[in-house]
């Protein structure tokens, strides 16, 4: 009280998390408050850490697969797809075309189901419950669809280096054309509630501005950097897959407040629909698996077959492949932004090194940058509007 | 702009201390002479628009004389390319870079937790992902897998949790 009448600022340490729901998993944030405004944020991470790179280290190319599901565990494909990439850079394996397609397909659903995610609980933190419940719904469908193709909602570990595991059934085809008939439709239904609200706006407009020259000198990248107005999109700018052979616009906004970077995934899950219509319509027919013979596991058929596809089969599983000497980046466009994964090789069975370069950990880099001088009450929209996972952040 | 007209342009500007290659796909520059280090980067950002920080990586290599090594991945927007810039040290201290790129700040520091690289001039260098009392940086390669041990009495003290069996 006096330090009040005596007009000191006196400053105030306060703990967020780890379990609060707004911080989205175990993520604790080291407050400083002056009165209710933001002196400094310190980020604390490190409760989940599993040590996925030492892992990576002590397993075959092939074991490694599962582990990256858990990494950004709401979009596992996306992250089986960057790692598999990575990997197939060494041997320069030409993939099926229908794998390609397939695999642009998974990876733009789950780039709108980690988008549905986050608007679902960005909008919670924020104290709207409606979008909530209706962002769930559509996302249930989406993985209800990679059940019926992968056999499994989360960690499905689908994506092989080579190609997928295995073709999807002609149900998936089925739910996803009827889905993507309608998802315009749900995201007018978020917009309708959201865009031209006042509440939103007043929360939102002007919170957490990043501007052009930080974004990138911060390193931060998908949404957060196309909300601070630069036109930038791995899947135009550094091809992979087949996304050239699609038509689709990268949306950006200029301001970089917490209202563009909102508009940029809006937009953004349009987009990834429009991606998988076509990818839809124009799937071509044939294998889905690469019969390259240094990566590719040989099929069950051709194991009870022949002799010498028995004999490669067991060898893969046991040692596994050894790609040439060197070192590789395979980065693609996740949903969170720039996920890569850099690979040595020294010509073994296990990655000497992988390093994974993981969206969320760098997005969260630039909390304090965002947060200093709003309340206390922005920080909530200001950690929801970087999207971050902590499975991803803490490895 | 390529990656062989950058290649000529750096070779101008730091004549015989680069070593531009590409592998895989990837295109490279190993900073043979550490004291240009800084140099190259600032010049790679201010000449040549690598405004966009992607990430620092760090090797060991127990085996090698330079058994430490940073590489730092860079993007240039305007001109869609991607460079790898390399410098390796025989011991695992590396000058900073966090007053090139902001960015760099929070990448430098998860490999200074991991591997145990001392980034010399960096402002605020602490452990990340670990615990501030956690003794050896899990990523060198002569840390062990199956290490338990984590945690001694104290630090079970301070925590308040039995680690131990």
């Amino acid at each position: 009280m006096q330090n009040i009448n005596n007009n000191v600022a006196e400053v105030v340490t306060v703990n967020m998390g780890p379990q609060h729901p707004s911080t989205h998993g175990v993520l604790r944030l080291v407050v400083d408050l002056d009165g209710e405004t933001i002196v400094n944020v310190t980020p604390d991470v490190g409760y989940l850490h599993r040590g996925t790179e030492k892992l990576a280290e002590n397993r075959t190319y092939h074991q490694f697969i599962p582990l990256t599901d858990r990494l950004d565990y709401l979009s596992p494909l996306s992250n089986n797809l960057a790692y598999c990439l990575a990997v197939e850079k060494f041997f320069g394996v030409k993939i099926p075309e229908r794998a390609d397609y397939m695999r642009v397909i998974y990876a733009e659903l789950s780039r709108v189901a980690s988008h549905l995610v986050w608007i679902a609980t960005h909008a919670l933190d924020i104290g709207a419950m409606t979008v909530f419940l209706y962002a769930f719904r559509e996302r249930e469908r989406v993985l209800d669809m990679f059940e019926c193709a992968t056999g499994q909602r989360m960690t499905s570990s689908w994506i092989r280096i080579g190609g997928v595991r295995d073709d999807a059934p002609e149900e998936f085809f089925r739910l996803a054309k009827s889905f993507v008939d309608e998802f315009d439709g749900f995201v007018d239904l978020y917009e309708n509630l959201l865009t031209n609200n006042r509440i939103w706006k007043m929360r939102t407009i002007g919170i957490g501005v990043l501007n052009a020259d930080d974004a990138q000198d911060y390193g931060t990248s998908g949404p957060l950097m196309r909300g601070a107005g630069i036109d930038f999109d791995l899947r135009r700018d550094e091809p992979y897959c087949c996304y050239d052979k699609f038509k689709f616009e990268v949306p950006t906004q200029p301001e970089g407040d917490t209202y563009a970077r909102y508009k940029v995934r809006m937009k953004e899950l349009r987009e990834a629909n429009k991606i998988v219509a076509q990818a839809l319509e124009n799937l071509p027919e044939g294998p889905v698996m690469t019969d390259d013979p240094r990566v590719a596991m040989p099929s069950h058929e051709d194991v009870y077959e022949r002799m010498e596809s028995l004999i490669r089969r067991f060898y893969l599983i046991s040692k596994g492949f050894r790609p040439p000497k060197g070192e590789t980046y395979q980065g693609i466009e996740a949903p969170k932004g720039e996920l890569g994964f850099y690979i040595v090789s020294e010509g073994e069975e296990r990655p000497y090194r992988l390093k994974i370069r993981a969206p969320s950990y760098v997005n969260l880099g630039v909390l304090n940058h965002m947060a200093q001088g709003h309340m206390l009450a922005d920080l909530v929209a200001i950690i929801g509007t970087n999207d971050v996972v902590l499975g991803e952040i803490d490895r | 702009m390529n990656f062989t007209e950058l290649t000529t342009q750096l070779e101008q500007l730091f004549p015989g201390r680069l070593n531009c290659y590409t592998q895989f796909g990837c295109n490279f520059v190993r900073v043979k002479d550490h004291a240009v280090y800084k140099d190259v980067l600032r010049a790679l950002k201010e000449k040549f628009s690598f405004k966009y920080m992607v990430d620092v990586v760090a090797t060991h290599w127990p085996k090698k004389t330079d058994k430490f090594e940073i590489t730092n991945n860079l993007f240039s927007i305007e001109n869609k390319l991607r460079v790898f810039v390399k410098l390796s040290r025989p011991d695992h201290v590396f000058p900073t870079i966090t007053d090139i790129w902001k960015g760099a700040n929070f990448m430098e520091r998860e490999e200074y937790d991991l591997m145990g690289i001392v980034f010399e001039g960096h402002p605020d260098l602490r452990r990340v992902l670990l615990p501030d009392f956690f003794e050896g940086h899990p990523l060198r390669k002569d840390f062990p897998l199956k290490e338990r041990k984590w945690f001694n009495k104290t630090d079970e003290q301070r925590l308040g949790i039995k680690f131990t069996k």
